[in-house]
């Protein structure tokens, strides 16, 4: 309990002190303009979220409010393969909804054949994620960031850079888009690279995932919903002993996590002992998480704690997807770090110098192992992985 | 003086605006009243060009040390904060004309891909100059910014007015703008495609040749949780000072060979970015910033030789 209430006061000294936000920045609205908890009732576009009670919504942007017919748009453009300059390629290519969105690779190829550095991300719960992506503090918005596999070029994923005009032309020339972009944006000109953008991010903050077992369990007053053996690992999870719950927290079990309660902008990066090439605690040059932003040494090896909501689908783990299976990411940890007995990357990741303070090993009987296991097995939302209202419009 | 102002080709209300501001501003300098300031429209020229060579996209250079035989992909940058040196040594901001197009505020694209030969990625249109206004004067200087201001570059590109907005020229994993794109792809006279020509060593080959990407622009960029970021720790933004110029006779040379005269274009450090992407991490950049007059780690920085006036 001491620890957890330190662990608390540092990360508001770091939002505090280092981030130097304000309450209502960090917000994008006061929770007073929901009626304090509650989502004000009487609003008349209240959008139907589809949320259990219990869950706190998503924060949304000022600019970019959510109706049903802008994220029916942007599940359009989500799985649109004239995203890409082969006409064969979608966002969903790479995020695939029976796997959590994520998509079963170690790394994934974009439209032309390059291929990406990093593990393509699940997107449980994105709306909740305070900065977006594996390890890029700039990237806290999903209006943004579906710039990058849209528009980016190093490497190129939809490879959609200088070909705006012919994608914007592709959409008006289709008279579904065309009604469907005009009912949403009203514009004289709704098709427009920012209105995509809009659609998409408003889309994705319906990829919302609360009804696992788990959830019925904690939150729905549903005590046979999971096994004594994944209670027992809800147990372990949350103990000093295994240490999971410092980064995995909160109700997305992860630390980089923003709702409409979120009094604070929690950003975290950890480095987990993966990798340490030069006994300095390098990671491989392509991977070197934070730090590729923000040019800082000290920032070697930081990437973002995902969530462990569908954990169990979105294998391979980590940034670079080196951990193939759940079994191997618990024994990464249990080891207090990777190490790498030969190769360009061979290292002792457990004395890895930047290594989070965290992550400082454990042992496990066979019993706990399992009982980990169902724990995080219980994070699994069938609801979420076949909602008919997150699947292909176009099947 | 207002008559003749008016006459001049640009009425906009803006240019107006801003002749008055600039009309003040030059009254702090010259004992004269505002009236009497006329302003005048200055077109400053500007060339691509490959060492004695015009620069033309489809076209085969010669480019690096050692030399490596290229084509262009791309070739586009921004400047911004012009100025021209009067003969005392001031420096008067040149008023971009706001086009819609080519300039928006205090910053300028200049293109000089045209869409043909392997450049297709770009636009059919060109712009070789900037044009503004300054107060009427002898002017003897020109001085400019590679680059887009700090207060537009972190501005969320999909609402940004042109030139801001070609997709090309946005860098979003980075949150700003590629200040220069300056792609290049090897001629291969001997990769034809042979029935069977997928052998694990042709195709090993091709992925260590394919070609050389420069995209200037700033990194180590931090951000608050306002969405923009609040400091850059390389913003890699070369300033550019000639003091012998005459804005109308005078034109900026940017030269392509003396960008790469210190880069071997047919290597790429291992586990980098494809050519300079302005990382220091990524010794491929070297020869570039050092030839753009930027710091890179600890090598000596020194004058830039990119541009040059003919």
């Amino acid at each position: 309990m001491l620890s957890r209430r330190w662990t608390s006061w540092i990360l508001i000294c770091v939002c505090v002190c280092c981030l130097s936000i304000g309450a209502e920045v960090a917000l994008g609205h006061t929770p007073s303009e929901f009626g304090g908890f509650e989502p004000s009732p009487d609003s008349p576009e209240e959008f139907d979220w589809q949320l259990p009670r219990w869950v706190p919504r998503p924060v949304v942007p000022e600019e970019n409010p959510m109706t049903a017919a802008k994220v029916e748009l942007g599940r359009h453009l989500f799985y649109e393969t004239r995203l890409s300059v082969t006409g064969d390629f979608s966002c969903a290519s790479c995020h695939l909804q029976h796997l959590a969105f994520a998509d079963g690779k170690t790394l994934p190829t974009g439209a032309t054949g390059e291929m990406h550095p990093r593990n393509s991300m699940g997107l449980t719960n994105v709306g909740y994620n305070s900065v977006q992506t594996w390890a890029n503090p700039l990237m806290q918005h999903l209006e943004q960031q579906l710039l990058v596999p849209l528009f980016g070029e190093e490497p190129v994923e939809l490879g959609m850079a200088g070909k705006e005009v012919e994608l914007l032309q592709t959409l008006q020339n289709d008279p579904d888009y065309q009604q469907r972009f005009k009912d949403v944006f009203g514009d004289e000109n709704p098709v427009t690279i920012r209105n995509i953008s809009l659609a998409i991010a408003a889309f994705e903050r319906t990829l919302n995932s609360f009804d696992s077992p788990y959830d019925r369990y904690r939150y729905g007053g549903d005590a046979s919903a999971i096994s004594d053996a994944a209670k027992r690992g809800e147990v372990l999870f949350n103990s000093e002993r295994l240490e999971c719950f410092h980064c995995h927290s909160g109700l997305n079990f992860s630390d980089s996590t923003r709702h409409e309660r979120s009094g604070f902008t929690e950003i975290a990066f950890h480095n987990t002992g993966l990798y340490n090439i030069d006994g300095n605690g390098a990671y491989p040059p392509n991977n070197t998480g934070v730090q590729e932003i923000t040019q800082r040494d000290t920032d070697m090896g930081k990437f973002k704690a995902p969530t462990l909501r569908n954990i169990e689908v979105t294998a391979p783990y980590m940034h670079d997807g080196s951990v193939a299976t759940l079994e191997e990411a618990i024994a990464h940890y249990a080891a207090g770090g990777r190490t790498i007995e030969e190769g360009s990357y061979a290292g002792v990741g457990s004395q890895n110098p930047l290594k989070s303070s965290f992550i400082i090993g454990f042992t496990l009987t066979n019993t706990e192992r399992q009982d980990l296991m169902a724990f995080l097995q219980s994070l699994t939302d069938e609801t979420f992985l076949t909602n008919p209202k997150l699947s292909s419009p176009y099947e | 003086m207002i008559g003749t102002m008016q006459k001049r080709q640009s009425g906009k209300l803006i240019l107006v605006a801003s002749t008055v501001l600039v009309g003040l501003v030059g009254l702090k300098a010259h004992p004269m009243p505002a009236s009497a300031i006329e302003s005048q429209t200055v077109t400053l020229q500007f060339e691509g060009m490959v060492a004695d060579e015009p620069f033309v996209c489809g076209q085969a250079y010669d480019l690096g040390s050692p030399a490596t035989t290229m084509t262009p992909l791309d070739f586009r940058f921004y400047v911004s904060q012009v100025a021209l040196i009067d003969a005392d040594g001031n420096e008067v901001p040149l008023i971009l004309q706001q086009d819609g197009k080519w300039q928006h505020q205090d910053v300028a694209l200049i293109d000089f891909e045209d869409k043909t030969g392997a450049c297709t990625n770009g636009t059919v249109e060109t712009r070789t100059e900037v044009i503004g206004s300054v107060p009427a004067g002898d002017y003897t200087g020109v001085k400019f910014t590679l680059g887009v201001p700090f207060n537009l570059n972190h501005v969320d590109s999909t609402l940004a007015p042109s030139p801001l907005n070609l997709t090309s020229m946005w860098w979003n994993w980075n949150f700003g703008y590629k200040f220069a794109r300056i792609d290049l792809t090897p001629v291969m006279e001997t990769v034809q495609a042979t029935p069977d020509s997928s052998s694990a060593q042709e195709k090993q080959h091709a992925e260590e040749f394919n070609g050389f990407a420069i995209h200037l622009g700033s990194v180590g960029c931090q951000m608050d949780a306002t969405q923009a970021p609040v400091v850059c720790s390389l913003p890699n933004r070369s300033e550019v000072v000639f003091t012998n110029f005459d804005p109308a006779e005078d034109v900026i040379v940017a030269d392509l060979a003396a960008l790469v005269s210190q880069t071997n274009l047919a290597e790429n450090q291992a586990d980098t970015a494809l050519g300079c992407m302005s990382l220091p991490t990524d010794g491929d950049c070297a020869g570039i910033m050092q030839n753009l007059g930027l710091p890179f780690n600890d090598q000596p920085v020194r004058e830039q030789i990119f541009f040059s006036v003919k």
